[in-house]
Order: C-alpha cells, then sequence, then structure tokens
C-alpha cells in the first residue's frame, strides 16, 4: 500500500527500502545499466518531491556500470529535474565497506542504520537448521580431530545456542556420548556411524545448500573460481569438497574436481551469497538438482566456523564439510577413505 | 544480405599474395577475416561470413605512398572495382576528397569479397574520419582512417603470408571506443532478415572476440594490459578518460534488451554461426568482460590519475 500524495490524492507509486530521520533510501543491486539508475533515482525524486522525505538516497551495490557513468548519469538527472528535488538526491555507492557518495553530516549511526538495511535488503533469509544435527557436527568436528572432551558452556558458544537446546541435543545423543566426571561431553571412541549417516542424510536441510550453474556455455574450471576466491579474501568464506579435503590428507585418491565446493559462515538468520557473482557473473543459482552445478555453497550455520588456514593461504572449510561435500559428490570410497584416515589418526601410536 | 562464407586462411593467402611484396609488411588486416583467421585458423572447415576484407595500410606516414602501390597492383593483377551505391566509378583530380570512393576491389573471377584498403590515422587522432587522396594510375580514391583504428597497429599477429592481422582485443577495444553508447545509426543493408543498429553490430563483435577468446583457452582479463599499453601509447594524452568510459557501450548494450537481441542476431549469423550462443550465454559474457577487463582497466587509469 503506497501513501497518497498530499496535494493530487493520487497514490504514489512508490516507497522507499527504507527511512532514516527524513533520509529515504533505495537499495538498488547490480544496477544494469543508465534504464535501471534513472528508474531508481525517480522513484526517490516522487518521493521527495511528493513531502515524504526530505532527502533521497540511492545506494547502489556493486553496480554493473563504472563510476564515471554512474556520475555521468546522476548529473543529467539533476539537469532535468526540478532543482530543489534534485539538490535532495543522492547516489551513494557501497565500496567494501563504506560508502562513497552519501550526502554530508548524517553521522555513524546513520551509517549502522544503512548496514542493517543494506544486509535486510540483500541477505537470503534462511530457515533455521535442525539443532540436533548442527551440535552434532561440531561434536563430529571434535572428534575426528581427537579433540578433548567439552564443557557444555564451549558447545553453547561455538554453536551459538542457549544451554536448553544445547541440552536437548546432548540428551538426544544419549548412547553416542560419553560424560566425564567433570560433565565435559564427547562422542563415544566408536565412530557414531549411524547418527554420522543420519546427518548425511539431513545435511541439505542442515546446510542449506545451494548450486549454481554457468549459463555461459564456458564453464570455468573449479581452479580458475578458487583464484578467484582468493582475490576476493573472503573470511567467510571456505574451501569444501575435494579441495578442502586434500587439506586434510593430501594424498587422498582424487583426480580433479568436477565442481567447487564451498562454505560460507552464516550463523544469522540471512546469508549473503554476492560474492558469488565476483567469481563469476556466468554463475546462477538453480534449483533443478538435473542441471551440473558447477559451484556448490553449503551454509555454516553455527557461530562457529571451524575454518582453518590451509597452506596455500585461503581458508579449508572443517573435515565434517568436506566428508559431507564427498558423499554429496558422490565420491564415497574417497570419504571413506579420508574418515578412516583420521580415526586413524585418533588411535593411540 | 546473405553474406559469404570464407575460408580465413584461403582468403588472407590470396589477399597476401596479390599484394606487392615490399607493402605485405604494411598491411594489418582487420575486420570479421582477421577474427576468424586469429580463431580459427587451425580449424580447416572453419569459414567465416562476411564480404569485405578490410585491409589497414600502417603507418599513417607512408599510408598514402603504400596505398597507391597496393590498389595499382591489384588493378594490374586484374581486381575490379566494387561498383555499388553511389560510388561506382573512379574519381578524378576534381573530384573533392570527401566525395571520393574508396578502394573497394573484387578479386578476379570472384564475386563474393573484396578489399577495402583503409588507412593508418594521425598519431593522436580524434574520433572522426578522415581522408585523404590516392592517385592511382587508375583514378583517384580516398583513403579512409578513423582515430581508433590506431589501435589495431598495437602488436598485430604476424601470419605466415607476410600480411598481419589485428590482435582481437585491439579490435574490440577500438570498437567499444567508437561505441561508447546505443546510437540510432542503422546498418545500410539487413543482416540475415533484419535491420541491425551499428553500434549494436559492433558491440556484439566484441562479445563475440571476448567469447571466443575464452573458448580458446586465453582469457579476457589479460586484454587489460594489452590495452592500457596501447592506450597509453596511440593517445598518450587522453588514455585515462578513453579508459574510464570503454565499458559504457557494453554497460548500455546488457541493459538493453532489444539491443542485445540485435547484438545477438548479429554475432550468431556472423563469428559464432558455427556455435551460436543464447541471449543469456552473450549477456554473462558482456559481465565477464566488464568484471574481468573493463573494469579493471577503469581502474588502473583511475588509479594512474
Amino acid at each position: 500500500m503506497y501513501p497518497l500524495h498530499p496535494v493530487t490524492g493520487e497514490e504514489v507509486t512508490y516507497a522507499p527500502d527504507g527511512t532514516w530521520d527524513g533520509v529515504a533510501v533505495e537499495v538498488a543491486r547490480h544496477v544494469k545499466g543508465a534504464r535501471d539508475l534513472r528508474a531508481s533515482l525517480m522513484g526517490l525524486a516522487y518521493w521527495v518531491a511528493s513531502g515524504f522525505g526530505d532527502r533521497g538516497v540511492l545506494v547502489l551495490l556493486d553496480p554493473d556500470m563504472t563510476p564515471e557513468r554512474i556520475r555521468s548519469e546522476e548529473r543529467l538527472a539533476r539537469e532535468t529535474l526540478r532543482a530543489d528535488v534534485a539538490d535532495r538526491l543522492h547516489v551513494a555507492v557501497r565500496m567494501g565497506e563504506s560508502y562513497v557518495g552519501l550526502p554530508d553530516g548524517l553521522g555513524a549511526a546513520f551509517q549502522a542504520w544503512l548496514g542493517g538495511l543494506v544486509q535486510s535488503e540483500t541477505g537470503r533469509l534462511l530457515p533455521r537448521p535442525p539443532s540436533y544435527f548442527v551440535v552434532l557436527g561440531v561434536l563430529l568436528h571434535e572428534w575426528l580431530l581427537d579433540r578433548e572432551p567439552r564443557t557444555t558452556k564451549w558447545l553453547m558458544e561455538s554453536t551459538g545456542y542457549s544451554y536448553p537446546t544445547v541440552a536437548d541435543a546432548l540428551d538426544r545423543m544419549g548412547a553416542f556420548l560419553t560424560r566425564s566426571s567433570d560433565r565435559r561431553v564427547q562422542l563415544t571412541d566408536d565412530f557414531p556411524r549411524l547418527e554420522w549417516e543420519r546427518l548425511v542424510m539431513a545435511s541439505d536441510d542442515v546446510r542449506s545448500t545451494i548450486r549454481f550453474v554457468d549459463r555461459s556455455g564456458l564453464p570455468r574450471s573449479p581452479e580458475k573460481l578458487l583464484q578467484r576466491l582468493r582475490n576476493l579474501n573472503r573470511k567467510d568464506v571456505a574451501v569444501g569438497g575435494a579441495y578442502g579435503a586434500r587439506h586434510y590428507k593430501p594424498d587422498l585418491d582424487l583426480v580433479g574436481a568436477p565442481r567447487l565446493d564451498l562454505s560460507l559462515h552464516a550463523p544469522g538468520r540471512t546469508a549473503d551469497l554476492d560474492f558469488v557473482r565476483h567469481l563469476d557473473p556466468a554463475l546462477e543459482e538453480s534449483a533443478d538438482r538435473r542441471e551440473a552445478a558447477g559451484l556448490v555453497v553449503h551454509l555454516v550455520r553455527r557461530a562457529e566456523p571451524f575454518f582453518e588456514r590451509g597452506d596455500d593461504g585461503l581458508l579449508v572449510a572443517g573435515p565434517v564439510e568436506c566428508l559431507l561435500d564427498l558423499r554429496e559428490l558422490r565420491l564415497e570410497s574417497q570419504g571413506d577413505e579420508l574418515l578412516a584416515w583420521l580415526r586413524q589418526k585418533r588411535l593411540p601410536s | 544480405m546473405n553474406e559469404p562464407a570464407l575460408s580465413p586462411g584461403v582468403v588472407l593467402a590470396q589477399v597476401a599474395a596479390a599484394l606487392p611484396e615490399d607493402c605485405r609488411d604494411n598491411v594489418i588486416i582487420v575486420g570479421s577475416l582477421a577474427a576468424g583467421y586469429y580463431f580459427f585458423r587451425d580449424d580447416g572447415e572453419a569459414q567465416v561470413r562476411t564480404k569485405d576484407v578490410d585491409c589497414l595500410i600502417s603507418p599513417h606516414l607512408t599510408a598514402v605512398q603504400k596505398g597507391v602501390t597496393v590498389a595499382d597492383r591489384l588493378f594490374d593483377a586484374g581486381w575490379t572495382i566494387r561498383r555499388e551505391g553511389t560510388f561506382t566509378e573512379p574519381g578524378t583530380a576534381e573530384t573533392p576528397e570527401a566525395d571520393l570512393p574508396v578502394v573497394r576491389l573484387r578479386p578476379p573471377a570472384e564475386d563474393g569479397w573484396f578489399v577495402e584498403l583503409l588507412g593508418a590515422p594521425v598519431p593522436g587522432a580524434g574520433e572522426g574520419r578522415a581522408f585523404s587522396r590516392l592517385e592511382t594510375r587508375h583514378g583517384h580514391f580516398g583513403l579512409c582512417s578513423f582515430g581508433y583504428l590506431a589501435l589495431a597497429e598495437e602488436r598485430p599477429v604476424e601470419t605466415p603470408y607476410g600480411v598481419h592481422i589485428a590482435h582481437p582485443a585491439m579490435m574490440a577495444l577500438a570498437n567499444l571506443l567508437h561505441h561508447p553508447g546505443i546510437g540510432g545509426e542503422r546498418m545500410s543493408g539487413f543482416i540475415g532478415t533484419r535491420e541491425i543498429k551499428r553500434s549494436n553490430k559492433d558491440l556484439g563483435r566484441v562479445l563475440a572476440l571476448a567469447y571466443l577468446t575464452e573458448a580458446g583457452g586465453e582469457e579476457v582479463s589479460d586484454w587489460t594490459d594489452r590495452w592500457a599499453e596501447a592506450l597509453q601509447n596511440r593517445f598518450p594524452d587522453r588514455w585515462r578518460g578513453l579508459a574510464a568510459r570503454a565499458g559504457s557501450g557494453v554497460e548500455a548494450l546488457l541493459g538493453s534488451p532489444s539491443d542485445l537481441d540485435e547484438a545477438l542476431h548479429t554475432v550468431n549469423t556472423s563469428l559464432l554461426a558455427r556455435r551460436p550462443l543464447s541471449v543469456e550465454a552473450l549477456r554473462v559474457t558482456g559481465l565477464r568482460l566488464l568484471d574481468d577487463a573493463l573494469r579493471p582497466l577503469a581502474e588502473r587509469a583511475e588509479a594512474d590519475a
């Protein structure tokens, strides 16, 4: 429902994405050209001209236009619009964590609000993962790396869950769990194969797996995508799949990889998959499992991602993620080989 | 206009053989045939749909002298004027330069294609066209040059026939600079069954060159270095501005579905006829070109400012 113009009474068929103390903000992603830019600016101009806002700010995220062209279009719009409207319109571009082109005097509070607005506009709202499997995943990670038993508090911090949620999950594990005298917990020495298989079955839901397919006809190799990932220098994206598995067992019997598996740390309710576009704009999300995916992104929903720095500088997903990826890739024998090797490492020498 | 399918290597060899030996090194083939030869030279069955073989006479300093030599030699070898449109006869000493016909010659016993002579522009020349008079033994002609054609002279690719071909990156950049947006001018003839805007044809060509580059195992990201070097060499006073706006035409094309469709039609009936693309594939080829080559070029110019 749009508001009515105070003078004409007509419906103003536009509403900005957010308003902060009289500043109307429109967030536009991947603006492709002058036409998109003009449409967004015109909406804001309606809004400001109708008296609903003191100022209007168009915030561009990763525009498909050069800075010069953006400024040129802004200049043209200013020349075309009524001066009292044009003077109150601004175009800002997100550059990393900051914004270039914001009007002066808005301050840090506005910046913080804008950050939240951008997040809500760009992030994908995620369903809650089954908490039992998230807790199980953490315990499996600790088991595979032969770590010490953990306290409930540590599990709460690692998963981001409350005490009742973690306690409930631990209760459900029952026979697969051992509790030490100081109440710390770990999985039993026998690998909990049954629970592992249940996690494999639930993997897509637990990790909100998203598949991307090439639309160019010239798919980029996983190696090329990795090269680009390295340039992005993201701290919330780690390599899994065959590449990640080799981090844990370099001589793993794997020749090439049909696709790239990445783990994205998304502990909140949203996930920003925008980085995929920077890996390759030809990658498009597909829900059709019959299409061969060139990139698969798995979300790590717990508070601690358990990413490790690999020898080549890239972050590597935890062993649980890598094992799940191998299973999804139908590389069962390689998955079994990695699992057997990790189990072997647990044995006292 | 239904364009004939030519074998790039065969035509290149035929053109080179007809040229005076001391002029071959001054000829750079540009356009479809050059692109076809670059990408398909190892594929004996590959053909390029084009009717004109554009020969750039380089460098500017000797272009007129060499142009006269080339034209006379081709006439002597039996090549004949391609009579079409308003230019049917050679000019005379009285014909104003701007009204002179360009040199368009058909090889003997060949009706499908013709050679067109172009001249290397004055160093640093602007965007417009310029004509120089060629006083041949067979009449007066105009040697046409365009400012951005100078880019074709940058590190051209050698061929075994003695002539050079322009590097695809340079042909792409010349087209990009020539079309900072979608212009209204339409091609004089039809492409297939459709009337096409010149900018859509030329910008579509840019995307086809980018696609074929990647398909051939090279990377368009390597174009950035070539482009920056060429712009600095050819346009030292204004290279930053040119670099900053080089991507605007592709941006405009990708933002206009109807223009992108015209570009798709053009490339699928010419350079990509053997492997037509979907509109989505052409679009993401453009996005990759922007991400991998054009934005880095603009950033480099900005950093250098």
